[in-house]
């Protein structure tokens, strides 16, 4: 039954692909369960890759179900982050891209959406890699040479170094394929870039002496992976303060430089978008903005959040509901929680 | 007091030797530098989260995190079943570019360290809380079908944990590392740890949810050991030379050896057995008390060059007084032994235990906790009195420099040669020493600070730390060299001391 929901997603995929997004790939979120990606001739048939990532699919079979975390985990996360703004990352259930054609314009959101996939892909990798599931994740940068010489002289390097780096052939993959570089592709991989960095950024230097009686004459140190919501949070805050760019050419290259020469140019960690956003107040099929209408507002706030800015001055109706909530609860290893039920009314305020 | 080949020495031939020590001594550094890779590695590795049957006792059978018997593993920790139990499985070192990588016998040691990943959302943490563990730790050898227990045992550790800045779902706590178990050898090839974390009797009820648990392993580095071996090997038999040779002098006088000649043989007995190089024993045999026995080698050639820098300054107090007896520095050498006990005491309780349950950490317990701050304070307390005796005597001794400096003049030609020689003597050590000790100080802040501050990305061509390492070993080895041939006793000084009787006569 599930094979066959995923085929009919794949035949719709397949149908209306052909726009300039490079997120296609984030469709294997919807792959109905894990086991779809365990056989080579499963590349073929996954909906959302060109070409060079189906190839690279089938060489790194067993990586392809860290990437499909990935996917999925970006997509939550972006939710999360997105949850009181008037374009909250819905997915669209049936149409050409998991997102709609929201992303279809080089906007902040399509930016912060390529840089959060991309971590996302690095994050899930990289955990992968350090669980022992995968079974080829590199062990370079060992001074001496490739392994297993190299892993007796000098250890391997880290896993976030093997995440970043298969995230950048197959995230980038759509983008590179093609031959002429469109100043969309050079934004969509500058965000890319951005949310890998994210990821590495985000890593924490853990240390531990080690010398004579536990002296730190010697000391060894580490990185461990952040929690993902937390590389959200820093590319929420890229978002806030994302560039606005154009393509321009330097030399025989183009480069994307700030539209306004008084802002100090972006750095590689920045996100970088190439037009101004929609209001995405009302539902627009052509640039696929889903409207404010129906979203819940916060009445006391005076942000994005907040019922004015929300429902964009269309006001907002209340609803009075009576909600059981979960309260005193305590967890018990393992692993469940117990709670007990309490009632509580709540005013929920509607926009029109 | 007899002279010493320093006094007599041309300087010609002290330059030569100032010479050789100071390329030895650059060329240590450089091997640290640019051949060794840094000293230890660090393999981040996460658990794999694996049902198994409960059995008792519990952990009866192995549950592998990959490869050919892999275990039944769950995402989240919400899907355990309740007729199945957890268990936190970790199994290295890891398959890299598709090839299954081994733990080599020159890695010397592996110590392991868990991190507890709790996401703050049932903020649901008492404190001050305490993990419970019954783990596992097993091994297996190329060739082998079957994991072999190498220890088993009931652990508890406390959790600290810091909720997170931003407090809001999906950030996690931010957890102190525990320490897991410390193994002085590393003589097998793979090793796979199992933990469980009991709940019978209401054990980890205020741990609350653990979401994962992060293992880093950490073991010396293969490179960095040949080189460290390399070291020991070329160092220890030009020690042994020099030892050789000061001992050779010492007996060939026609007096019994005076209490600074027999102090300076026995830091150099000392250095030898820490030079001495057994390590290489560990690629063929199994000596899981290695880290202790290095520790003490440590501690006692420690000890010992601080009672011969008290013994040495004391026999250059230059105040008329007969010393030259062991007896008349008990309240110095006391607070020397003193703080080398607690130190020994301390580390018996940690290395010393663990080479009966690699699991065991003093710090684990609230009173082994406090035990072991006790000692360490206690050493610290003894450190403090040393220095301040050392200071004191160092300062006498200047006093007395100055006050002899206006009478030198008008000596006799032999007692003026006497003082000249003894001031020579002692402010030569005294530099030489400072010298040292600061290098030390420098490259331990270096260690300390290269380390926690990281330029990612960045290949390091230089490893800072292994030249340290090798940098510090070579200069303590070059000091004592230096000390046995400059401080050994002159047959020339004699000569010409004879030669100045005939004349009187």
């Amino acid at each position: 039954m599930k094979a066959l929901d995923f085929c009919l997603i794949l035949l719709l995929l397949e149908e209306l692909c052909g726009s300039t997004s490079g997120l296609r790939w984030l469709a294997l979120a919807t792959v109905g369960s894990v086991d779809h990606i365990q056989k080579e001739e499963a590349c073929d048939t996954l909906s959302g890759l060109v070409k060079r990532q189906k190839k690279i699919c089938k060489r790194n079979i067993e990586v392809m179900h860290a990437v499909k975390k990935g996917a999925v985990s970006a997509i939550d996360e972006c939710q999360y982050q997105f949850q009181n703004r008037r374009w909250n990352c819905s997915t669209v259930d049936h149409g050409s891209a998991v997102f709609g054609n929201v992303l279809n314009a080089g906007t902040r959101e399509a930016a912060f959406v390529h840089a959060i996939s991309s971590a996302g892909v690095t994050y899930a990798v990289t955990k992968a890699c350090s669980s022992g599931q995968v079974d080829k994740c590199g062990c370079d940068r060992s001074i001496r040479g490739k392994s297993p010489q190299g892993f007796e002289w000098a250890g391997c390097s880290d896993n976030v170094a093997y995440g970043s780096a298969f995230c950048g052939m197959f995230v980038d993959a759509r983008e590179r394929a093609k031959g002429r570089q469109s100043s969309r592709a050079l934004m969509n991989l500058h965000n890319n870039e951005a949310g890998r960095l994210a990821v590495e950024e985000n890593m924490k230097v853990q240390c531990k002496c080690h010398g004579v009686s536990g002296s730190c004459e010697m000391k060894t140190c580490w990185r461990g992976l952040p929690s993902f919501r937390e590389v959200g949070a820093m590319l929420k805050d890229r978002f806030d303060g994302a560039s606005e760019v154009e393509e321009q050419k330097v030399g025989s290259r183009k480069k994307l430089v700030p539209k306004n020469t008084q802002f100090k140019p972006h750095e590689t960690q920045d996100l970088v978008y190439l037009e101004a956003s929609p209001d995405y107040c009302i539902s627009d099929p052509e640039t696929g903005s889903l409207g404010t209408s129906g979203r819940t507002c916060n009445r006391s706030s005076k942000a994005i959040d907040g019922c004015e800015l929300m429902c964009c001055g269309r006001g907002f109706n209340v609803k009075r509901r009576v909600v059981d909530e979960r309260c005193h609860c305590k967890f018990h290893w393992c692993c469940y929680v117990k709670c007990q039920q309490c009632k509580k009314v709540v005013d929920e305020y509607v926009c029109r | 007091m007899a002279g010493v080949v320093l006094e007599t020495l041309s300087n010609r031939k002290l330059l030569g030797l100032v010479i050789g020590v100071l390329v030895l001594q650059v060329v240590a550094f450089l091997i640290g530098g640019l051949i060794a890779p840094a000293p230890n590695s660090a393999t981040s590795l996460l658990a794999t989260k694996c049902l198994g049957e409960i059995t008792e006792p519990p952990l009866r059978d192995w549950l592998e995190p990959w490869g050919q018997n892999k275990c039944v593993s769950i995402q989240s920790i919400d899907e355990v079943f309740h007729d199945k139990e957890l268990v936190f499985a970790v199994r290295f070192p890891l398959m890299r570019e598709n090839v299954q990588l081994d733990m080599s016998r020159w890695f010397q040691n592996i110590m392991a360290i868990i991190n507890v990943e709790k996401v703050y959302k049932n903020r649901d943490l008492a404190f001050p809380a305490t993990l419970h563990m019954d783990a596992r730790l097993g091994y297996k050898n190329k060739g082998d079908d079957h994991w072999t227990e190498l220890v088993r045992s009931t652990e508890t550790r406390p959790l600290k944990c810091e909720p997170p800045e931003i407090k809001d779902d999906g950030y996690n706590y931010h957890c102190e590392v525990l320490s897991l178990f410390e193994l002085g050898s590393c003589h097998h090839d793979y090793y796979l740890v199992n933990i469980r974390l009991p709940m019978q009797g209401g054990l980890n009820s205020e741990t609350g949810r653990i979401d994962d648990l992060t293992l880093v392993e950490i073991h010396q580095n293969g490179g960095f050991t040949r080189v460290w071996f390399a070291l020991k090997t070329f160092v220890f038999p030009l020690l042994l030379m020099a030892l050789a040779w000061n001992a050779h002098r010492v007996r060939k006088l026609d007096r019994q050896a005076n209490l600074l000649e027999k102090s300076l043989l026995c830091l150099g007995c000392t250095l030898v057995l820490l030079d001495l190089p057994v390590e290489w024993l560990t690629l063929w045999m199994h000596m899981p008390f290695m880290l202790l026995f290095s520790d003490i080698r440590q501690g006692l050639f420690y000890s010992v060059l601080f009672s011969f820098w008290i013994i040495f300054t004391g026999e250059h107090l230059m105040d008329q007084l007969e010393r030259n007896r062991l007896v008349l520095y008990w309240k110095h050498l006391s607070a020397v032994v003193f703080g080398c006990i607690c130190l020994f005491v301390f580390d018996m309780c940690e290395r010393g235990i663990q080479l009966q349950n690699p699991f065991y950490s003093v710090w684990a317990t609230t009173v082994g906790m406090r035990l072991a701050l006790a000692f360490i304070v206690m050493a610290g307390v003894a450190g403090c009195c040393y220095f301040l005796f050392l200071c004191y005597m160092v300062l006498k001794v200047f006093r007395n420099i100055g006050a002899k400096r206006e009478s030198i003049p008008s000596m006799a030609k032999n007692r003026r040669k006497f003082y000249l020689g003894l001031i020579f003597r002692f402010k030569f050590l005294m530099f030489m020493t400072l010298l040292c000790a600061a290098m030390t100080v420098i490259a331990f802040i270096i260690v300390n600070v290269s380390e926690g501050y990281w330029k990612w990305g960045a290949d390091n061509t230089v490893q800072y730390n292994s030249a340290m390492q090798t940098g510090v070993y070579a200069m303590w080895n070059l000091y004592v060299i230096c000390l046995l041939i400059l401080y050994a006793p002159s047959h020339k000084y004699k000569m010409l001391q004879e030669q100045s009787e005939a004349t009187r006569e």
